[in-house]
C-alpha cells in the first residue's frame, strides 16, 4: 500500500544515523536557536543544517519545501520591518513605506529560525523512513499503540484518497456531474463523502478485529521483525548534542545573570 | 443495434508502462465475457468504455457516440457499469432510495424513476426490502442492489465488473436471468469474470485479455476450448470442457448440456 512519506532512498551518512539520533539534533538545533538569539549563531546553525542536508544527498528535496514557506518568511519581514516597537533607525524608504533596521534584524533572526526549524526537520523526514522511527520509538518504550496511531495517519490519506477517488467513479457512472458549477459540487456532496465515512467506519472496525486476532493488545514482552540497523558513534553524536544543548542553556542563564 | 467500436485503444497511467496496447475490437448485440488473469487490464479497459478513463490513443465509439466527446455523467444513459465493490456507491438509507438516484441523475421524473427502480429490484429479487437500509442487508445482496441501481437506468449497453464474486448459486441464477433478459432486450452486455464456468455457460462471446492485450476473442465455445492459449493466459478451461478433455470427448464444450449429451450419445 501506498503511504504519504518524503523519504528519499539514497545511501549516505544521514540515512546511516540512528532515527533518533536525528530526533535529538532537530529538538537541540531548534532549542539553541531559541536560547542563543544571536544573528551570527543562528545563522552558523542554519548553514549547518544546510551543510548536513546537502550531505545527507537531499538538499535538492528541501528547496520546494523551504519555496512553500517562503510566503511566511515575507510576511515576516514586512510585518517586523514595520510595526517592531523597537524602530527607531531608519534603513530605507519606497514610497511612504519605511524599513526600519530593528524590526527587519529580527525579522532576519526569525527568518533563520523558521528556515533551520524546516531544514532540520527535513534532515529527519527525508533520510529516516518513518516506520523504522516509529519502530525506533517504541524499543525506546513509546506505546505501541501511539506507534500505530502515528503510522496509520500516514497511510490513512493515501488510502481516503484512493477510495474518494473509486466513489466519485461510481456515482459519476449513475449520471452524477461532479464538475461545475458551485450548486452541482455541493449537491454532489453527500453521495461522495457518505459512502467514505461508512467505508471508513467499517475500515476502522475490521483492521481493529485484525490486529486484535494477531494479538495487538497483548502485554507480552515484543519481538521485532525488523533486526535493528548498527549504527556507529551514535552516543558520541548524541552526547555532544546534549552538551551543546546545556551549553546553550548555561550562556542563557549567564547573561541573564550579568 | 447497440454497438461498441474499439479501434487502436491504448492506455497508460504513467508514460513508462502501457496497461492497454493497440486494441481493436467490435461488440454489437451478443454477450459477452471478458476474461484474463489479475493485472491483464480487463478493468481498466471497462473504465475507458465507460469514459471515466480517456484513451491515450484510439478512440472508443459506442453507438456512434465517441466517448472523448462526452462527460461521464452523460455517458450514463448510454452505458451502465456496475463496480465490484457496492460500498463504492450506496449512501442512501433507503434502497429504494439507492436505486432512484441514478434515474433521477439522468433527468426521469419521481414517478417514473420509482417505477423503474421497483421494476430493477424485482428483477433482482428485493422488492421486498424497499424501505430496508442498505447496510443491514448483506454484502451479496448489496451486490445486487448495486445492479438494480444500474438497471433503473436503463441503459442500452450495461457492465458487470466481478458480479460472481461473493454470490451463492441463487445469486449465480439471478444473475443469469438478469443477463439474459438484457439480451432479450436487445442490449449489450459485457462481464468481467473469472468464473469460467459462468462465463462459457452464459456468454455468446468471450475475449481474453492478457498483459494489455486482446489475446484471442470469439465465440465461447470454441475459446474455451482451446486449453493451450487459455493457459497461456494462466486461465483454466471451465470443468465441462476439463471432463470432456480428460474423457477423450472431441469437439467443444461450455455447458452441462453438451457434456450429458455428448455422453449419452457414446
Amino acid at each position: 500500500m501506498s503511504t504519504m512519506t518524503l523519504y528519499v532512498e539514497k545511501n549516505s551518512i544521514l540515512h546511516n544515523t540512528a532515527p533518533l539520533t536525528k530526533v535529538l539534533y532537530v529538538m537541540v538545533s531548534i532549542a539553541i536557536t531559541y536560547l542563543i538569539p544571536e544573528i551570527a549563531f543562528v545563522l552558523s546553525v542554519a548553514i549547518i543544517t544546510l551543510l548536513l542536508l546537502i550531505l545527507g544527498k537531499v538538499f535538492r528535496k528541501i528547496v520546494p519545501i523551504l519555496g512553500l514557506s517562503i510566503i511566511l518568511i515575507l510576511s515576516i519581514i514586512i510585518v517586523q520591518g514595520f510595526f517592531h516597537p523597537q524602530n527607531q533607525t531608519i534603513l530605507f524608504s519606497i514610497g511612504f513605506v519605511t524599513f526600519y533596521k530593528e524590526g527587519l534584524s529580527y525579522a532576519a533572526l526569525l527568518t533563520l529560525r523558521v528556515m533551520n526549524m524546516i531544514m532540520s526537520f527535513g534532515i529527519l523526514i527525508l533520510t529516516t523512513k518513518h516506520d523504522e522511527l516509529v519502530e525506533a520509538m517504541i524499543k525506546k518504550g513509546l506505546s505501541p499503540k501511539i506507534g500505530y496511531v502515528l503510522l496509520s495517519v500516514l497511510q490513512l490519506i493515501p488510502q481516503m484518497r484512493t477510495t474518494m477517488a473509486k466513489i466519485t467513479d461510481a456515482q459519476r457512472s449513475r449520471g452524477m456531474e461532479t464538475e461545475g458549477s458551485l450548486l452541482v459540487r455541493m449537491k454532489a456532496f453527500f453521495p461522495l463523502i457518505g459512502p467514505v465515512v461508512l467505508n471508513s467506519i467499517n475500515i476502522t472496525r475490521e483492521r481493529a478485529i485484525a490486529l486484535e486476532v494477531r494479538g495487538f493488545s497483548s502485554n507480552q514482552k515484543r519481538s521485532f521483525l525488523n533486526i535493528s540497523k548498527e549504527y556507529r558513534y551514535q552516543t558520541a553524536i548524541q552526547v555532544i548534542l546534549w552538551l551543546t544543548l546545556a551549553a546553550a542553556i548555561v550562556w542563557r542563564i549567564l547573561t541573564w545573570l550579568s | 443495434m447497440n454497438s461498441i467500436e474499439v479501434t487502436n485503444l491504448s492506455f497508460s497511467y504513467t508514460p513508462e508502462i502501457d496497461v492497454l496496447k493497440g486494441i481493436h475490437l467490435k461488440l454489437d448485440g451478443e454477450t459477452t465475457a471478458i476474461v484474463g488473469q489479475n493485472g491483464a487490464g480487463k478493468s481498466t479497459f471497462v473504465k475507458l468504455l465507460k469514459g471515466l478513463l480517456r484513451p491515450t490513443e484510439g478512440e472508443i465509439l459506442l453507438n456512434g457516440k465517441n466517448t472523448k466527446d462526452y462527460t461521464v455523467a452523460s455517458l450514463a444513459k448510454e452505458i451502465g457499469l456496475v463496480f465490484q465493490n457496492p460500498n463504492d456507491q450506496i449512501f442512501k438509507n433507503t434502497v429504494i432510495g439507492e436505486v432512484m438516484f441514478g434515474p433521477l441523475n439522468i433527468g426521469q421524473d419521481e414517478q417514473k424513476a420509482k417505477e423503474k427502480s421497483i421494476e430493477a429490484l424485482e428483477k433482482v429479487h428485493l422488492e421486498k426490502y424497499l424501505e430496508t437500509n442498505p447496510y443491514d442487508l448483506s454484502l451479496s445482496e448489496r451486490k445486487l442492489i448495486a445492479i438494480a441501481s444500474i438497471l433503473s437506468m436503463d441503459p442500452n449497453i450495461v457492465i458487470f465488473d466481478e458480479p460472481t464474486m461473493g454470490q451463492d448459486y441463487a445469486g449465480k441464477e439471478t444473475l443469469k436471468e438478469i443477463i439474459f433478459e438484457l439480451r432479450n432486450q436487445g442490449k449489450l452486455v459485457l462481464c468481467i469474470l473469472h468464473d469460467m464456468d459462468f462465463a462459457a455457460e452464459v456468454f455468446e462471446r468471450t475475449i481474453v485479455f492478457n498483459q494489455g492485450k486482446v489475446l484471442i476473442e470469439g465465440p465461447s465455445r470454441d475459446i474455451f476450448a482451446q486449453k493451450e492459449i487459455l493457459e497461456q493466459a494462466y486461465l483454466e478451461q471451465p470443468y465441462v470442457a476439463q471432463i470432456a478433455d480428460e474423457l477423450g470427448l472431441k469437439g467443444s464444450y461450455a455447458t452441462d448440456e453438451d457434456l450429458l449429451r455428448a455422453l449419452k450419445e457414446e
